[in-house]
């Protein structure tokens, strides 16, 4: 993660401030930063999404690709995920340097998708054992100001709502070869079900309590985290604990809950801006990065 | 047979554009707030993010600390969905250092350099979305984001890509024609003295038919330029009323 | 190995000596070295001497699947190798900013301007296609390394001839160069670059430069064409700001010069081709006794010599005499002799280079030479010349220290001046 150089002046600062849930900028311990989200943003992909929290701006595309499935799950489709911390956030990333981090960040993800609940890959698929969607999830980091698996989490669920893959008709050939045909008309397409697609929540452990969406300067000041990524239902599909430091079971049992209770609170307000902006359909203004 | 879609009879070009007419241009400076400079700029489909960070003490190896002038270093990288088959590495292929090179070259034209020996001005341009003229969105969006961070230059770097389609000039390709084996030219031009800072040319041109050419990439360039102008002087305006001034 | 760096002195006087329209070797602006092509014994296989820039190009073909998205062409595959022989600069195995610009430069040269026709190197459309490759290695550097490579690359490629096929039904059967003759490739047009370098801004160019004057350019600009004056790519780099006019300059005396080595390419592959028809022995390994290839050898350059006697007689007379460089010693204290007023101890490297370059304009070579011996006889001189000996001998008695040691300054700074005063008599002479 790009670090930024904190005194230890600053850390104590920070440290009181959180100990009376009083943050920096104002916020409480368990409040999110103002959050951005926009979706179709750019055309030559089948789903994308831009969500800017804070000063952390992402930017997700989705292509749909014809693929062969996976031998031991003939029947489903599946995902494959690409994280590129680009040169914009950071100098040090430039080159190789963000390989890293993107490496890190694209595992995470495959943990975290890797259930059947999450996305129906069954839905993914045409013809069982040799035609299937591939969905490839590309993430791009444009800034970076903390808390990246948030927003990178929110942003592929709002790509995911998003994406529109082509109906696919089979037809039999004469050798008895099948033949796929792609539908061309825009509209004649699929929508995938993103209800049970999980948001992911970190908690940054500050002195003794947690603080949830950290900014760099705050996260300089812990020692350990924890990353969560719960669903609308509030069921968990992953856990991981991230940093040098150590966590004592009772905090990882306290911030596990806190992490629930804001990761179920972050779903439906999000589901209602994504619907919202879909019933604006053609008419909305597509703003990008021009607003 | 390419030139007949190409080029309609009555001068129209795939998209309705007439020969010597521009794409959209829409640009925005100011999109980041943690870098030194950024712009993003979209000329037709074509998307591009410019960031420049800097002036800066040099990173990585001082060895290559000039004493007099400042180093430009440049990083040209494509999103792996920018294009409609996706790419698999967004940098490090030949294409791409490639550009990365000739974008540093362009910059240290017209960048004044002198101002500030010692040090290092990263520029990072990364294409969200490429319909074509990838490499002229890059430098236009690029002098932009240079004008954000503050960094002097002698003039704006303006530039275009243009076509030869049945003995005439298109200024300003798209994906579409550059694919269809037509002579296109790329072109880095500094408006006011009429200097070229980048020529680059691909595919068969006839020598007589290299005046015409860059006599319309010149003319295209100047186009992209006054459009830049009025960019900065609107963000300058927006500026000054945020600050009160 | 990092690269020597360039002296300030050396940079000056290649910079000066190009405003005065010269340049090292005696060329014009325009000028080309001297380009010689030789074949090897394998098709495809040719050296191109630039001057002492030296290129070999190998082309090799392999039967491949083709591209998905092109199922009946075949596939044409560039590399340039920037091997340490050519310059210590070179590190074997890491891709240098030049080897990458290099090499994406000839790909365009070649690749984008459709010179082969890549067609007919389909076998089985979709299955089966013939893979060119085009291999082209440094093996020495001086200077103007994309020229050579082009020319190299594009005669080796004529000079290729592919085994031939045989398609029977699924079949494919291809046949050795025993049993039926190889076909050579269909190449529908001769591209080859021309590189123009740029001094001082923009306001001197200059064709061909050689790696002094590349070290010291501002920019390159390189235009390939062909014969038919179609220009197949164009490519400035370096920083530096051009003019429309001076581009088009440019590709007109391209056009000139592109015409000139697309006959010599013809010449020498008609040359190869008779040889190998003839059956006489050909290819570089028969080409070493021949001593057509040796690396100390040296080329005897054509120096102008007509009336040099007349024009170096004429500019002795013009001359002046040569200034009292020994003048007597002076005694200032019983025992110790001074000799000279103690002139400033500069080099003096300026003053001299300048007059070189005034003089005789045509007999540069000797020139060189004249300045090579003066070295030598500066050592010849400390044995054998009557002022020199005396300095010579105050630094080897022993001598008293007197509490005024200012003298002891001017009396080095005399005997230098002293040598400086000998040498230029010395050179005088000589001429």
């Amino acid at each position: 993660m790009a670090t930024v150089q904190v005194s230890e002046a600053e850390k104590v600062y920070i440290l009181h401030g959180i100990r009376d849930d009083l943050r920096v900028d104002g916020r409480g311990c368990e409040d999110y930063r103002h959050t951005e989200i926009e979706t179709d943003v750019v055309s030559n992909t089948d789903g994308s999404a831009k969500v800017t929290l804070g000063h952390t701006a992402v930017l997700v595309g989705i292509k749909a690709d014809l693929g062969k499935p996976k031998p031991m799950l003939p029947k489903e489709g599946y995902l494959e995920f690409f994280v590129d911390c680009s040169a914009n956030a950071t100098p040090e990333f430039e080159g190789r340097g963000g390989e890293e981090l993107g490496t890190e960040l694209s595992n995470t993800l495959y943990k975290v998708f890797n259930n059947k609940h999450s996305v129906d890959l069954k839905s993914l698929c045409i013809s069982p054992g040799e035609h299937c969607w591939v969905l490839y999830v590309d993430v791009l980091l444009l800034q970076c100001d903390g808390n990246l698996y948030d927003a990178i989490s929110i942003a592929i669920k709002a790509a995911l709502f998003s994406t529109k893959i082509p109906k696919v008709h089979i037809s039999a050939d004469e050798e008895g070869a099948k033949e796929i045909e792609l539908s061309d008309d825009p509209y004649d397409c699929m929508r995938l079900n993103v209800e049970n697609v999980p948001c992911i929540v970190t908690l940054c452990k500050v002195g003794h309590r947690h603080v949830v969406d950290a900014t760099l300067q705050e996260k300089a000041c812990s020692v350990a985290s924890l990353i969560i990524s719960v669903t609308q239902k509030g069921t968990v599909t992953c856990m991981r604990k991230v940093g040098g430091g150590s966590l004592d079971p009772e905090s990882i049992f306290e911030m596990t809950e806190a992490g629930k209770r804001v990761g179920k609170a972050l779903h439906a307000p999000l589901m209602d801006l994504l619907q919202q902006e879909e019933r604006l359909g053609t008419k909305r203004q597509k703003v990008g990065f021009l607003g | 047979m390419a030139g007949l879609e190409l080029l309609s009879d009555q001068g129209y070009r795939i998209d309705g554009r007439k020969a010597t007419e521009l794409r959209k241009v829409q640009a925005r400076m100011g999109v980041f707030a943690q870098a030194d400079g950024s712009a993003y700029l979209e000329q037709g489909n074509t998307k591009a993010l410019a960031v420049v960070y800097g002036p800066h003490e040099m990173r990585g190896s001082r060895s290559r600390t000039l004493h007099d002038r400042a180093v430009i270093n440049c990083q040209y990288s494509m999103a792996t969905f920018s294009t409609a088959e996706r790419k698999r590495r967004p940098h490090g292929d030949r294409k791409s250092t490639e550009m990365s090179l000739h974008l540093k070259q362009t910059f240290e034209a017209a960048v004044m350099t002198q101002l500030y020996p010692r040090s290092q001005i990263d520029i990072y341009v990364k294409i969200l979305q490429s319909d074509g003229g990838n490499y002229s969105v890059c430098v236009n969006a690029a002098t932009l984001a240079v004008i954000d961070a503050g960094i002097p230059m002698r003039d704006y770097v303006c530039a275009c890509t243009v076509g030869f389609v049945d003995e005439t000039p298109l200024a300003d390709l798209c994906y579409a024609e550059e694919g269809g084996g037509v002579s296109s030219l790329a072109l880095a031009l500094l408006p006011r003295g009429g200097q070229i800072a980048l020529l680059q040319m691909d595919a068969r041109l006839h020598q007589d038919h290299l005046e015409t050419l860059m006599e319309a990439a010149m003319t295209a360039c100047k186009g992209v330029s006054k459009v830049l102008d009025e960019v900065v002087r609107q963000h300058l305006q927006e500026v000054s009323v945020l600050t009160g001034e | 190995m990092k690269d020597t760096p360039l002296a300030n002195c050396e940079r000056d006087f290649l910079l000066k000596a190009i405003e005065e329209k010269k340049r090292l070797d005696g060329r014009q602006t325009y000028d080309y070295r001297k380009i010689k092509i030789t074949f090897g014994t394998d098709y495809g296989c040719c050296f191109v001497d630039l001057g002492k820039t030296r290129v070999m190009a190998q082309v090799s073909c392999e039967i491949v699947t083709p591209k998905e998205n092109r199922p009946n062409e075949g596939i044409m595959f560039f590399n340039i190798e920037l091997s340490p022989m050519a310059s210590p600069a070179f590190e074997q195995g890491r891709q240098s900013e030049l080897s990458v610009n290099l090499n994406r430069q000839l790909e365009r040269c070649l690749r984008n301007s459709k010179c082969i026709d890549t067609e007919s190197l389909c076998v089985v459309s979709g299955e089966k296609v013939w893979q060119i490759r085009v291999d082209i290695h440094m093996l020495n550097h001086d200077g103007n390394l994309m020229d050579a490579a082009s020319i190299a690359a594009i005669t080796a490629l004529y000079h290729f001839k592919r085994p031939d096929v045989g398609i029977q039904g699924e079949e494919v059967t291809v046949y050795p160069p025993e049993e039926r003759d190889p076909i050579p490739l269909s190449i529908y047009h001769m591209p080859i670059s021309v590189s123009f370098s740029f001094f001082q801004q923009g306001t001197y160019l200059l064709v061909d430069p050689c790696e002094r004057e590349e070290r010291v350019m501002d920019g390159l600009l390189m235009i390939a064409m062909n014969k038919h004056r179609e220009i197949c790519s164009i490519q400035s780099s370096g920083g530096i700001m051009l003019l429309k006019e001076q581009v088009m300059r440019c590709s007109k005396i391209a056009s000139v010069k592109v015409s000139e080595i697309t006959e010599l390419i013809t010449k020498a592959l008609e040359n190869d081709k008779k040889a190998r028809k003839a059956g006489g022995r050909f290819g570089f390994a028969e080409s070493m006794p021949q001593e057509r290839i040796t690396a100390l050898k040296k080329d005897e350059t054509p120096v102008e010599m007509t009336d040099v006697t007349e024009t170096a007689y004429d500019i002795v007379q013009k001359a002046e005499a040569p200034p009292q460089t020994v003048p007597s010693p002076v005694l200032p204290v019983p025992g110790m002799g001074q000799v000279g007023l103690g002139l400033q101890n500069s080099w003096g490297l300026e003053d001299d280079e300048e007059e070189e370059e005034e003089d005789d304009d045509s007999v540069e070579e000797q020139e060189e030479k004249v300045t090579k011996m003066e070295v030598e006889q500066h050592r010849k001189e400390q044995s054998s010349g009557d002022v020199v000996e005396i300095s010579d001998s105050e630094e080897e008695e022993v001598i008293i220290l007197q509490p005024e040691i200012p003298n002891r300054g001017p009396k080095n700074a005399g005997s230098s001046s002293d040598q400086k005063g000998a040498a230029k008599s010395k050179k005088r002479q000589t001429k």
